[in-house]
């Protein structure tokens, strides 16, 4: 008798707490979604993807910033994409044994795990110093160091959960090893490694301390990859420093306007996985 | 010891005891790392007639019919010794081409395993890799493999369907019908209906039976009536051992070996 009771309350305890945990992740990022489209939403015109960065004081958009960013990110994802696929094609294809293959898994996750801040710094060092200044294509390969670990996870570990009997049926009909790979494995495993992209996409989209380092900032409208380029991070962290209140809300806007764009991938990706489940 | 490429239309009828041996296996041990998988076997498959592989669990049967196609090189630490002779030729020798050496001897597994593509490019996919094929061509292979492999009426007005959205009996005929259209000369059937209900399984062994006229088949079953029914000839192994290989109905009715009667009278195993 007693022992039910205690078992009960026990039971309860755990639930109690369990619902808690929850309710607390979920609670917050209510906050901050509800923040951002209250705050953000007001400033949400066209002249914010049609106007430049303005002084303070006076009306602007977002649109260097925004373009910015989406030139860094364009090029970081070319630059990455293919490095991260072919390293994890090795991985999970070619080199499933080696020795290599132990060693680049360590040190890879060791990278996925890495501050960014420190990213930045190394392309600071190897890059920037070198050029003597701030640049968007070393934005761009600061951004493409992140989606290299992120892509190589993603792909060996899609590829490794392509059944080995699928390979076997691939290779029994006398398909030679890359044929089978692009044809068979790229295609078995197609969902996750497209989801892989995009999650890097909306990884580097957000990040802010490696372009401080690297793109750094500009006010104006460019197209100079070996000049300073302006991003909607970098941007949102000035703006949201500054004491004008203008330039308060445009950080507002520009923070709203990378949450849905990270948002709408997000969804993206899991369309791709739920098609994937269907078949 | 030359072969001519035998078409069905070609065929003659042919006395149906001294076939030649289409593959002779000699001194066969295959080892996965250090574990000495199969010991000494040495057996032969005659040409265009059924043999089937019989032995309970872990006996090497499966191992053994992966030697016939080297489907095992794709692993590391794993290798056979011996001498696996196709129409006279050690397909175990380092000059063998493994990809043609795949291509004239097919293998059809255990599970269904249809690509993650269309009906047609399941079977198209192995004819494009030796052959260039016009449009319609292709059409004709696609269809007579399928046709082959009796699954025709059921896909023809779903060709572009993906190959994964058919039921698992229908699956495994698209794979032999995919392994039936580049025209190998040996097809292995590796447990193929055993994944497979009642009336798929009669369908695939009806399948077997029409094949033998023009192809050399090895067959590995759990299944004994099944080896019965459609094997001319059956070998017998045990502890990765060729226990003994014979006429199908002496293998069943009066085995020369003890361990072969125990076994098939259900003693052990």
């Amino acid at each position: 008798m007693t022992g039910a009771t205690a078992r009960r309350a026990r039971n309860t305890l755990m639930m109690t707490l369990c619902v808690g945990a929850a309710a607390l992740g979920l609670g917050a990022l209510a906050l901050i979604l509800g923040a951002l489209l209250y705050e953000g939403l007001s400033g949400l015109t066209l002249a914010v993807f049609t106007e430049m960065t303005p002084p303070p004081g006076e009306d602007g958009g977002l649109l260097n910033a925004i373009a910015g960013s989406v030139a860094m990110t364009v090029i970081a994802m070319a630059i990455g994409t293919p490095v991260g696929i072919l390293a994890g094609t090795y991985m999970a294809e070619y080199g499933r044994h080696a020795r290599l293959t132990a060693v680049v898994r360590f040190i890879n996750d060791i990278l996925l795990s890495a501050p960014s801040i420190i990213v930045g710094l190394f392309v600071y060092e190897i890059l920037v110093r070198r050029m003597g200044h701030f640049s968007g294509i070393a934005g761009a390969v600061a951004l493409a160091m992140i989606v290299v670990p992120v892509v190589v996870r993603t792909t060996e570990d899609m590829l490794l959960l392509v059944p080995d009997v699928l390979r076997e049926a691939g290779t029994a009909v006398g398909a030679p090893r890359w044929i089978v790979i692009r044809s068979v494995s790229y295609r078995a495993a197609r969902a996750g490694i497209v989801t892989g992209v995009l999650l890097a996409v909306a990884r580097i989209s957000g990040e802010t301390a490696p372009l401080l380092f690297t793109a750094l900032n500009n006010q104006f409208w460019s197209t100079d990859l070996n000049a300073p380029l302006a991003s909607l991070p970098v941007t949102i962290f000035q703006f949201a420093l500054s004491p004008y209140e203008d330039w308060q809300r445009l950080a507002w806007t520009g923070a709203l306007i990378i949450t849905a764009a990270v948002l709408v991938l997000s969804i993206a990706a899991r369309a791709l996985t739920a098609r994937r489940d269907d078949r | 010891m030359t072969t001519v490429a035998v078409r069905p239309a070609d065929r003659e009828p042919e006395p149906q005891a001294q076939s030649r041996d289409k593959l002779v296996v000699r001194d066969l041990s295959f080892f996965y790392g250090d574990n000495r998988a199969l010991k000494d076997i040495s057996v032969s498959l005659p040409e265009r007639s059924v043999t089937a592989f019989i032995g309970p669990s872990g006996c090497g049967k499966s191992t053994l019919l992966r030697v016939f196609n080297r489907i095992y090189s794709l692993y590391p630490g794993q290798r056979a010794e011996g001498e696996v002779l196709l129409d006279g030729r050690n397909i175990l020798d380092r000059s063998q081409d493994l990809n043609l050496l795949r291509a004239r001897v097919g293998m059809v597994f255990q599970k269904p395993t249809p690509y993650p593509m269309s009906i047609f490019d399941n079977i198209a996919f192995g004819v494009r890799l030796y052959e260039k094929l016009g449009r319609a061509d292709m059409a004709d292979r696609v269809e007579g493999a399928l046709r082959r492999a009796a699954l025709w009426d059921e896909v023809k007005d779903k060709l572009q369907a993906s190959g994964l959205s058919l039921s698992g009996g229908q699956q495994q005929r698209l794979c032999i019908a995919r392994t039936v259209a580049v025209r190998p000369e040996i097809i292995l059937l590796d447990e193929p209906a055993s994944a497979l209900d009642p009336i798929s399984t009669a369908k695939i062994e009806e399948l077997i039976d029409e094949l033998q006229q023009d192809y050399t088949i090895a067959i590995v079953t759990h299944n004994m009536q099944q080896a019965a029914r459609v094997s001319s000839r059956t070998a017998f192994m045990y502890l990765g051992e060729l226990v003994e290989c014979g006429d199908t109905q002496t293998i069943f009715t009066a085995p020369r070996e003890r361990r072969t009667q125990d076994y098939i009278t259900g003693r052990f195993g």
